[in-house]
């Protein structure tokens, strides 16, 4: 077991923006996957939404010639995060483990410095205590191993850590290494398209590093050096490559 | 020690070298510097009534306090984050440019609490000079306070009315505090 | 006095009379004696006349309920009734901490600074200034915990050993703001406290009641005597040179806030000095504001603050709002120079954005008023003329703090997430209770401690002489200290 410790996973992403065709089923999956709740249509209309993951659509070319671009933008994981350092009380981590970027809801106090600092707009902040608005029979779809935050922390996409923590242990408990495909976060599982592939970047032949060093490869916001773990794969209308 | 009176001569607010005279005849009848104290309502540096100087230990006890807040920086900053090693942002567990900040305010807060600290300790603790007190010294008087033997009385009383002083006999230490 | 000085004889000339005659305009140059000083102060303490009592009823009653109440019910509701939305999470509450440690520089900067430079005419009001320090502290410090999302958790930022077993990050300019605001309170509580030693002494020899044993207790057991003096001098001169880089220290940190992040419009490293210079400005101009005030407002106070104080501060208004102007100009043109897509859009939405009128208003506020008005040596020693231009200035200063905070914040980088702030009944409630606040505290303040350091007003008015030279008279000061 030892040595499988030693190899250590650094979990990455790649969607590509030629395949996603803006249906919103990873923002739907997500929401269900990680108990983020609904604040309702005025909330937010107000800007108030809980998004960990949003499809951005952009409009490209001159009226009358448009067409929509979607980007479905989340936690991009920064190996070198602005949001980590500026917090009190470090409630905001970077994992050692996974190589992501953890949000210690428990320990936040809510001075919202980190969401100031996220240059992706990444991080969503408890208003009200939304989940106690749940009527009685809904709050049965709750996922059991997602830790229901209450109001005044702030939260922010996982990588869905708790399936990565699933993954290892029962492939651990199997005494096998982690293969590749094993670990599905909600929103790559409900992507229609196939748009979004999740894997483990340090191992090289996975379906994820081989993607990410694709030609048509970016990584958003690149000047800032946050060293993000989610690629973006476009071609500018030319495919292949 | 215990035979001897507690005098205080008070002088209107502008006869400074009536009471800096004051002094000297004082010392000429035998009184010793140690035995005399001037109590005003503004202050008067010790060179304008010849007198030695007075000591304060509270630059000391400053630095002494600047030096713990020093420290406990040292703590902070390289201390605790290896009792919690924590990584954010790609940073060190110990970055020296952000610990200038920490040093430098707790520097400044030891050094400031602890003069704070030197000077009320300083005023609370017992003094060895002659007590007593008049309320007219916040009005502005200068008042000449000395312990003399008795006998040394009428001769006293007669230069230092001379020199236009209201002599209280007996000035007796109040108490001007809480305890 | 032992300074030698020379008489004014009677056989002076009638101009060297009509010169004397005009140096009384000066506090320092219209001296009376001790015990009169002392009765103006006492008397000044004690007269509260019934328009006082209802100013003091009606404040009372706006803490409790825009302070204390709304902050109650937005802890018990959530912080959600307030305007801040998604990419605007700081707001009003921001802005107003800042004012208000801005509006703390204030004492420091009189009562530090000009005393540092021995500038004789701060001495009747080091004082005031020194109040409105420590009470824009004590209104500004609840910020960091009104704008918490879990109040009832903020001691997790105060550094001691815990059952979690965590300290705080002190890579976080909130902490430093944490430690760098304790030590700037602490310390210049005690610097209001230390020159005051004297004074209480005074009022205990000249009251009864619960008010002597106030007095009794806080003075120490304060005599005059020599070696007290001494050590007085020593600590409030340690006190005065090491607070002046303790105030720096402390808006710079506010500014770190803001200029270590990356976000666009605040990422600068003029920040620190033009929050400085922020911070005086409005401090100065709120000193002005507040001696306005007491001046037509308390008793005596028209012998002690004198339109010479309001001519020289706000000449330091003058100066300081040019300096203002230097570093904002500054930080605009590096900004719009370097064309960095993010920075020149925000630039451009300060100035032509919805709310543009604000970005007009500061740079109306505090550039076009003062220039235009403070060079008159007329206005700046007309009270109610200055009353109207510090108070524009902190409100130009205000919306200085606005245009930073929430006007860049709502239009970074991703134009999908682009918002409007503007701020709900909640945020300005607060913002409002904390004024009243400061204002309640002062006035409670001014009729409970001596609101003018006696005996430094008489020091300054012992070393000032009047000289003849030839057939004319000077004035002179002479260095006591």
């Amino acid at each position: 077991m030892a040595e499988q410790q030693e190899t250590r996973e650094r979990w990455g992403m790649v969607v590509d923006l030629d395949l996603c065709t803006g249906c919103n089923a990873c923002v739907t999956a997500c929401a269900m996957e990680n108990n983020i709740p609904w604040v309702g249509e005025e909330e937010a209309g107000y800007g108030r939404n809980m998004f960990w993951i949003r499809v951005q659509r952009t409009w490209e070319g001159e009226y009358p010639e448009v067409s929509p671009a979607y980007q479905p933008v989340m936690c991009q994981q920064c190996g070198r995060a602005p949001c980590e350092p500026v917090c009190p009380v470090f409630a905001t981590v970077h994992s050692e483990e996974e190589q992501i970027n953890l949000q210690v809801y428990n320990r936040c106090i809510g001075t919202r410095y980190c969401a100031n600092n996220c240059p992706y707009t990444a991080r969503s902040f408890n208003w009200y205590d939304y989940t106690y608005q749940i009527p009685a029979p809904m709050n049965y779809y709750l996922n059991p191993n997602v830790t229901v935050r209450r109001r005044g922390v702030m939260e922010k996409c996982t990588f869905c850590v708790q399936r990565i923590r699933a993954g290892q242990e029962q492939a651990k408990a199997a005494g096998r290494t982690l293969q590749d495909g094993e670990v599905i976060p909600a929103c790559a599982q409900a992507c229609p398209a196939d748009a979004i592939i999740f894997g483990d970047l340090s191992d090289p032949e996975s379906r994820v590093s081989k993607a990410a060093r694709s030609q048509r490869g970016t990584t958003l916001l690149e000047e800032l050096g946050t060293q993000p773990k989610v690629t973006y794969l476009k071609g500018g209308g030319y495919y292949g490559g | 020690m215990s035979r001897r009176i507690i005098h205080l001569a008070l002088f209107p607010e502008d006869a400074l070298d009536q009471a800096a005279e004051a002094l000297e005849t004082l010392r000429g009848m035998g009184i010793t510097d140690r035995d005399m104290t001037v109590i005003s309502g503004t202050p008067f540096s010790e060179k304008m009534l010849g007198r030695p100087m007075a000591w304060t230990r509270i630059s000391i006890i400053g630095i002494a306090g600047a030096l713990m807040g020093f420290l406990t920086a040292l703590f902070f900053n390289f201390g605790t984050p290896l009792l919690y090693p924590i990584r954010v942002g790609g940073m060190a567990y110990q970055t020296l440019p952000t610990s200038f900040v920490v040093f430098f305010e707790l520097t400044m807060l030891g050094l400031l609490i602890s003069t704070f600290l030197g000077v009320f300790v300083e005023m609370i603790s017992p003094s060895f000079g002659p007590q007593g007190y008049d309320p007219r010294i916040t009005d502005g008087h200068i008042g000449v306070l000395f312990w003399a033997p008795p006998e040394l009385d009428p001769r006293l009383h007669e230069a230092l009315t001379g020199l236009g002083a209201e002599i209280i006999h007996g000035a007796e230490a109040k108490k001007l505090w809480l305890f | 006095m032992a300074v030698e000085t020379q008489p004014v004889s009677p056989a002076l000339n009638q101009p060297a009379r009509e010169e004397e005659e005009a140096l009384r305009e000066q506090l320092m140059f219209d001296p009376r004696p001790r015990e009169e000083l002392n009765r103006m102060v006492m008397e000044s303490m004690y007269s509260t006349s019934p328009r006082y009592w209802v100013a003091v009823g009606v404040l009372t009653a706006l803490v409790l309920v825009c302070l204390v109440g709304m902050w109650g019910y937005m802890i018990f509701t959530g912080i959600g009734i307030a305007g801040i939305r998604k990419p605007i999470y700081w707001g009003v509450f921001i802005v107003t901490f800042v004012f208000w440690i801005g509006i703390s520089h204030a004492g420091t900067f009189v009562s530090a600074i000009l005393r540092v430079f021995k500038a004789e005419f701060r001495r009747p009001f080091t004082r005031a200034a020194e109040l409105m320090t420590t009470f824009g502290l004590a209104a500004g410090a609840l910020y960091p915990l009104i704008h918490l999302g879990r109040v009832w958790v903020f001691y997790w930022m105060i550094p001691y050993p815990n059952a979690r077993w965590l300290w705080p990050n002190f890579r976080s300019p909130l902490v430093w703001d944490f430690l760098a605001i304790t030590t700037y309170l602490l310390s210049s509580t005690i610097y209001l406290y230390l020159p005051l030693l004297p004074d209480l002494a005074m009022a205990r020899d000249r009251t009864q009641g619960w008010r002597h044993a106030v007095y009794k207790a806080l003075a120490l057991g304060w005599r005059g005597t020599e070696a007290e003096w001494f050590r007085l001098r020593k600590a409030i001169n340690i006190f005065a040179f090491a607070i002046i880089p303790v105030m720096f220290s402390v808006h710079t940190i506010v500014s770190w806030d803001f200029a270590v992040g990356q976000v666009g419009g605040w990422n600068s490293t003029i920040f620190g000095p033009y929050f400085i210079i922020g911070a005086i400005l409005s401090g100065v101009s709120a000193v002005i504001t507040i001696l306005v005030i007491l001046r037509a407002t308390l008793k005596h106070m028209d012998y002690f603050i004198r339109p010479e104080h309001l001519d020289a501060l706000g000449k330091l208004v003058l100066v300081f709002s040019m300096a203002w102007a230097y570093f904002f100009f500054n930080d605009y043109l590096v900004s719009w120079y370097g064309g960095y897509e993010v920075t020149r859009r925000i630039l451009t939405l300060h100035a032509t954005g919805p709310t543009a009128w604000v970005w007009y208003c500061m740079l109306f506020f505090n550039v076009v008023i003062p220039w235009l008005t403070l060079w008159s040596r007329k206005i700046r020693r007309t009270p109610w003329a200055m009353f109207i231009i510090t108070v524009l200035i902190n409100v130009g200063m205000y919306f200085e703090r606005y245009t930073i905070i929430p006007m860049t914040l709502g239009h970074q980088r991703f134009p999908f997430d682009w918002g409007e702030y503007s701020p709900r009944l909640p945020e300005i409630s607060i913002a409002f209770g904390t004024l009243c606040l400061f204002i309640l505290l002062y006035l409670l303040a001014s009729r409970l401690i001596p609101l003018v350091p006696v005996w430094e007003v008489r020091e300054g008015q012992e070393a000032h002489k009047v000289v003849k030279v030839g057939k004319t008279v000077v004035p002179s000061v002479s260095e006591l200290e």
